[in-house]
């Protein structure tokens, strides 16, 4: 486990290699398997993927902790399982 | 007074009842309709003699056998 | 058990849906659905669930595919004229979702095999065409305390209603016996428009799917009715009969019972074909 002085990283799930809807699916995926409270990072790409996985994940009630910039076009969404 | 009939609010003479209102709402294939009033049953046998009080609600329920 | 990659897309769309989730879709992956009747209400029944991936689905149907069926009952085609109607269905099923355990019973219900039949699942539709029928499964749904969804069409019209058990009135609370022979039109009689099937039909497939995820409210209570001519749907309320002879505390019918079919019901097509040539 990863771990930062914020959070610690429960699970990761790479939504690279995916297009929509199964770039939010995959993610939603990840996060229902989590308990309460736990935390997943998210791999994903600059884009589309930016645009509506935190969004969508925001609104089934997560929360997001931090965006990390890769500075290679992909992005390490960290995000707390809060529904 | 006023009725709800299958959820529109009518306008009938004092004193119907259930037997007439059958007759003049024309119910298709009334000896087989069911009548609730204000959610409850209404037996076949009374529909003579069931009065409708202003403000009822009445819905007729229909046998429907098709689904073939 | 854990999505394959092709699942994740196929049921994305659900897997989407805040009521449905990854929870919402392994339920109805593990569910058992039969489907009495593959005919006008059961055709988009079965495949809508098909589609929806449900795990298990049931079909009971003695017919064979009649080109008077094709008008409606969109799960078979012409190719399949003559062929039992389960086996068509099932082949529609496996060809939208292999994933499907299709399960066929080519055999009319009766007191005497459907308890058998039904006792393997979650949920029952009923997609038959006739009163006898219709309260054979609701009787046999009710002794078992197996949940299922009414439906009857007719011309423009139709209307469903779910029961479960301890959740409100079963069918026989609402129409006590089945009216007698011929009193009241089959559609085989009077016709009705494919699209109400379809209409119908889809919407025993909702109940069916809240149902096995959990999701809103079931028509238990309720009568919904829907007029096509007049772009009328309506949810009536409906009370439980506190005497109610299948599903009260003190029921008086204990056994199945066999009722005699409508004459008209069991008309052959070289009846119609007589018929028409009078």
């Amino acid at each position: 486990m990863a771990t930062n002085e914020n959070y610690t990283i429960a699970d990761t799930v790479d939504i690279t290699d995916v297009v929509c809807p199964v770039t939010f699916v995959k993610a939603k995926v990840a996060i229902e398997e989590l308990e309460l409270g736990e935390v997943l990072s998210v791999h994903l790409n600059d884009g589309e993927p930016l645009l509506n996985v935190p969004r969508s994940l925001k609104e089934e009630g997560h929360q997001i902790l931090a965006l990390n910039d890769n500075e290679d076009g992909t992005y390490d969404l960290i995000v707390k399982k809060n529904a | 007074m006023t009725i709800t009939v299958a959820g529109n609010k009518k306008e009938y003479e004092e004193g119907l009842t259930v037997a007439e209102l059958i007759k003049v709402e024309d119910v298709e294939n009334p000896l087989y309709v069911t009548v609730t009033i204000n959610d409850d049953f209404i037996k076949s046998d009374t529909f003579e003699t069931t009065v409708l009080q202003e403000g009822d609600a009445v819905e007729f329920l229909y046998f429907m056998g098709g689904g073939c | 058990m854990a999505f394959t990659d092709e699942q994740l897309e196929r049921y994305s769309r659900h897997i989407i849906l805040k009521e449905v989730g990854v929870k919402g879709q392994k339920k109805l992956m593990a569910g058992k659905v039969l489907i009495i009747g593959a005919g006008g209400l059961g055709a988009p029944a079965a495949m809508y669930l098909a589609a929806a991936g449900v795990g298990t689905i049931g079909i009971a149907d003695a017919d064979v595919v009649d080109l008077s069926n094709l008008q409606r009952q969109v799960i078979h085609t012409t190719d399949d004229l003559g062929k039992p109607k389960v086996q068509s269905a099932a082949e529609t099923m496996k060809a939208i979702n292999p994933d499907v355990n299709v399960v066929t019973y080519e055999d009319f219900i009766a007191a005497n095999n459907i308890a058998d039949i039904i006792k393997d699942y979650d949920f029952v539709l009923d997609g038959t065409d006739n009163f006898p029928a219709k309260f054979l499964i609701n009787d046999a749904c009710v002794q078992a305390g197996i949940p299922f969804c009414h439906a009857g069409i007719i011309r423009f019209r139709g209307q469903l209603m779910t029961w479960v058990p301890g959740e409100g009135p079963c069918y026989r609370c609402v129409f006590k016996e089945p009216p007698p022979k011929d009193a009241v039109p089959t559609c085989k009689q009077a016709g009705v428009i494919g699209a109400m099937a379809g209409v119908i039909g889809c919407l025993q497939a909702m109940e069916a799917v809240k149902f096995l995820t959990g999701a809103g409210e079931l028509l238990t209570g309720k009568l919904l009715t829907y007029d096509a001519l007049t772009n009328t749907i309506r949810t009536v309320n409906i009370p439980e009969d506190p005497d109610c002879a299948v599903c009260s505390d003190h029921p008086t019918i204990t056994e199945l019972i066999d009722y005699e079919q409508a004459a008209c019901d069991g008309l052959s097509k070289d009846d119609v074909a007589e018929a028409a040539a009078e």
